[in-house]
């Protein structure tokens, strides 16, 4: 059963192949992708480190999104 | 509410559209000929211009009861139903080849109704089921 | 409704998303998986070699239906020039070549112990090569050209000829003799794929079609920050 599994009846080769390319692939674009989201919102949020203590207060009480990504950014750190 | 640009611009989008489709329309009618993978019997069979030494691709059904095996090669008769072809191979064929299945031929025809075939494709059709419902079916024709 | 067009409004309804999405999306990962390569009866001649269907079929619908909205958009976009359009068709183009490229090497890999043969330059094959090749065009424009709006216009104008190619490949198989089969789920709807082989090419559809879309909203989030980070002392 697990053997047959395996093999598929000898086109084992070919299925495996083209499920493990289309995860692999599939997995390499949605790393990126994750990894420039983070990217920008540690930008973000070191642009709101840099920004003066008064400032800073008030983007994250105007800006729900500023607010977000800051808490998200610490939570990620 | 629509202004004078958006009016020219929609227009323009309109002539390109019309001189792309065109313009493909004809490189596919000019190309028709080496678009076809393969050509049928009756194609080959009405044709005037044969080139003997040039290889082509044939492709019907391969005919029921048609295969013939023997040690140095296999011979069978590719069909489309209309006209026939004998066909001539040395090597292994494809998995899916068998009778009264799709077939594609490469190789040189020696004459209208001999061809020697240096690879042989098999081609399936768009149908897909388990195999114990072909063989329920294959009971109810019977 | 003015609700709906409120950013943070906006954010916070992908971020939701977004969760529910990963919440989800290894349980039916897992389940199509499990139908695709355990439950799913081999078929009657190809015998499991059937299973490649479920990642070929999919990606190339997502392929195909990702270069027909990238045109639709850049009709819109070149129109009534609305520059967010440009960002949204943007986004998909990666996502759509990458399909394409999988369709391509998932059908390479079914056509040799299938056809016997790795590769055939039939109309279907060979107007999904040209279909890649749009698609790297199109990216290639957006890379390429410094000028914005030059860029733009280039790029759409790609799309929008790219757009003949759609029913050419979709039609392919029945207007010249291919390799390829025709296709199985017609447009009125019928198929000839027996019911316990759709049940998992449409789960492995799903997943894939959520996979895009999470994507896709990671990229929207992606732009968001990068448009606050803009204005940042504007906010």
């Amino acid at each position: 059963m697990i053997q047959n599994f395996l093999t598929m009846n000898g086109y084992g080769f070919y299925v495996w192949l083209s499920f493990a390319v289309t995860i692999l692939s599939c997995s390499i674009l949605y790393y990126k992708t994750y990894k420039t989201l983070k990217k920008y919102e540690k930008d973000f949020a070191k642009e709101l480190i840099r920004l003066s203590e008064l400032d800073r207060e008030l983007v994250l009480k105007k800006s729900k999104v500023a607010s977000q990504v800051f808490a998200s950014y610490n939570k990620f750190i | 509410m629509l202004t004078n640009k958006v009016k020219k611009r929609i227009s323009f989008l309109g002539l390109l559209l019309v001189s792309v489709v065109t313009a493909v329309f004809f490189i596919l009618k000019s190309l028709s000929n080496n678009i076809l993978y393969f050509k049928s019997p009756t194609e080959i069979k009405l044709s005037q211009d044969i080139v003997y030494t040039k290889k082509i691709r044939v492709g019907g059904m391969v005919k029921k009861n048609s295969i013939d095996i023997s040690d140095k090669e296999i011979k069978f008769i590719i069909t489309d139903l209309n006209n026939e072809l004998v066909v001539s191979f040395k090597g292994t064929v494809p998995n899916l080849f068998s009778e009264g299945k799709g077939v594609v031929a490469e190789g040189r025809l020696q004459d209208k109704d001999f061809f020697i075939a240096d690879r042989i494709l098999a081609k399936h059709d768009e149908k897909y089921m388990p195999p114990e419902l072909k063989d329920i079916m294959k009971k109810n024709v019977e | 409704m003015f609700d709906l067009i409120n950013p943070s409004k906006i954010f916070y309804l992908i971020e939701k998303i977004i969760n529910f999405i990963n919440s989800i999306f290894f349980i039916i990962l897992i389940i199509a998986l499990t139908f695709a390569l355990i439950l799913s009866p081999p078929d009657y001649l190809q015998g499991d070699s059937v299973r490649i269907m479920y990642v070929h079929v999919p990606s190339a619908w997502i392929g195909l239906a990702s270069f027909t909205s990238i045109a639709l958009l850049s009709i819109l976009n070149f129109i009534f020039k609305i520059k967010n359009l440009h960002l949204i068709s943007k986004s998909i183009a990666p996502l759509g070549l990458m399909f394409t490229c999988l369709a391509i090497i998932t059908g390479s890999l079914w056509g040799q112990p299938t056809w016997g043969t790795w590769w055939a330059w039939d109309a279907r094959i060979t107007s999904m090569v040209v279909l890649a090749i749009f698609y790297i065009l199109f990216i290639l424009a957006n890379k390429l050209i410094e000028q914005k709006d030059k860029a733009n216009k280039i790029s759409n104008i790609i799309a929008i000829v790219g757009l003949a190619n759609i029913p050419i490949i979709k039609f392919s198989v029945d207007w010249w003799n291919t390799l390829h089969q025709p296709s199985s789920i017609k447009l009125d709807g019928t198929s000839s794929i027996h019911s316990s082989m759709l049940l998992p090419l449409m789960l492995m559809f799903l997943v894939l079609l959520l996979y895009c879309a999470l994507i896709l909203l990671m990229k929207y989030k992606t732009e968001i920050i990068r448009i606050k980070k803009k204005n940042i002392k504007r906010i």
